[in-house]
């Protein structure tokens, strides 16, 4: 018989040791230390050394993580591997993850959603084991983005943003002391802002010419943001969902006490949480200050504080909302299980 | 009271509180520093919930948005 429920049962997060003040890369940017943290909330973050892999980082949260949930790489049947930063073009990096902890061989999955590869990611593992296919999914999540950051004035509010860290979750239909219920995932897509963030190249819609030295060409291989048009989506979009999400399932703002959204930038968080109406104080769990965005490490990293400390209670609830490139977004609905 | 000046008041009070003396109608709200990506956001929510309209996604476009000027025309043209 197919399970009908499913639980986060384990989860963890590394980050590399370098730290990266915003006294130390504001001069490179051209702006203050002071105006990186007012726009962001950002105060710090980490960045992996040239040439480290991103699967490393993602072994080490998954090792963590898998050590949370007490349970061996053997018990893993299926692994899910989100990142907007792979080790290679091409395989995915979850086959490195698979190879470098000794795995059997387990189908292994690349998740190509950005920001959203959390939201994704759970969604899938939730798919996964309700339909029977999986029993125990691994979802690890990491970024090195320092390596793709173009360190110019011309890209001050991008890069200023922008931290390497991993997260990792094990998701299982049975429960454990700490486990998260997954209630519901909501996820949607408009692709017509595809170009409004993201990174083009290397892509088959903008190839690159070995011999050219054009500036249009080399710039679609930075990141790319139109911040007012993502600022505004995310604000309205993350909102939406988190509404449906929440009608869909006869509950109102009232009933939640977490929010452990992906980590943009903590004014979008606050914008979320006057629009929600969520109540105030410490009830949206922030990693922002310390790390930075780490993309689609910053979800499962929020997850992992907030499982790990002290507040969260048997039958709290906790929305996950998030928005990416694409734009896709979504908001997912948990609850802590009643052995927590 | 005209869109203009319910508008008015609303762009002088972010822009006091950022230490500047008045605004200029064609003056760059962004250039300037008065509006940046989140108080957009903030502007069009009080744009939304004073004139009773919902601007769509096609027109969160900084034309509509960057001067005091712009803005009241873009409420004018859409029925505030």
């Amino acid at each position: 018989m197919t399970p009908k429920e499913c639980f986060i049962v384990g989860s963890g997060m590394y980050v590399p040791d370098t730290v990266i003040d915003n006294a130390t890369i504001a001069p490179v940017l051209g702006i203050l230390p002071e105006q990186i943290y007012r726009s962001s909330g950002i105060h710090r973050r980490r960045w992996a050394g040239s040439g480290t892999p991103t699967s490393a980082l993602a072994c080490t949260a998954l090792e963590r993580a898998m050590g949370d949930a007490g349970i061996k790489t053997g018990d893993i049947d299926y692994l899910l591997f989100g990142t907007m930063t792979p080790d290679r073009y091409i395989p995915g990096s979850a086959c490195s993850v698979q190879k470098a902890l000794g795995m059997s061989e387990i189908p292994c999955l690349d998740i190509r959603a950005a920001c959203c590869n959390a939201l994704y990611g759970i969604q899938l593992a939730r798919a996964l084991i309700t339909s029977g296919t999986a029993s125990v999914v691994a979802l690890c999540f990491a970024e090195i983005q320092s390596a793709w950051l173009d360190l110019s004035p011309k890209s001050a509010t991008i890069s200023m943003l922008f931290g390497d860290g991993a997260s990792a979750l094990i998701v299982s239909a049975d429960q454990n002391a700490g486990a998260l219920e997954i209630l519901d995932i909501l996820l949607a897509t408009n692709g017509s802002y595809v170009d409004d963030l993201g990174i083009r190249s290397p892509g088959t819609a903008f190839p690159i010419d070995p011999g050219a030295a054009d500036t249009a060409e080399c710039d679609n291989s930075l990141p790319r943001m139109v911040g007012q048009s993502v600022i505004l989506q995310a604000s309205r979009r993350m909102t939406a969902a988190c509404e449906r999400v929440l009608e869909r399932n006869g509950m109102t703002i009232g009933d939640i006490h977490w929010i452990a959204p992906h980590q943009a930038n903590a004014n979008l968080l606050l914008q979320l949480a006057r629009n929600l109406r969520f109540r105030e104080g410490s009830g949206i769990i922030s990693v922002l200050d310390e790390y930075g965005n780490t993309g689609s490490a910053s979800m499962g990293m929020a997850l992992d504080v907030l499982r790990h400390s002290a507040g969260i209670r048997p039958n709290d609830y906790v929305l996950l909302p998030a928005f990416a490139a694409g734009f896709t977004w979504g908001a997912g609905l948990c609850r802590a299980s009643t052995s927590t | 009271m005209s869109p203009s000046q319910r508008l008015l008041e609303f762009i002088d009070q972010r822009a006091k509180g950022l230490g500047f003396d008045n605004v200029d109608g064609n003056q760059d709200l962004f250039e300037s520093g008065i509006l940046d990506s989140f108080s957009l956001v903030d502007l069009i929510s009080f744009v939304e919930s004073e004139y009773a309209l919902r601007v769509p996604d096609a027109d969160i476009h900084p034309a509509n948005f960057r001067t005091i000027v712009e803005i009241d025309r873009y409420l004018r043209v859409h029925g505030a």
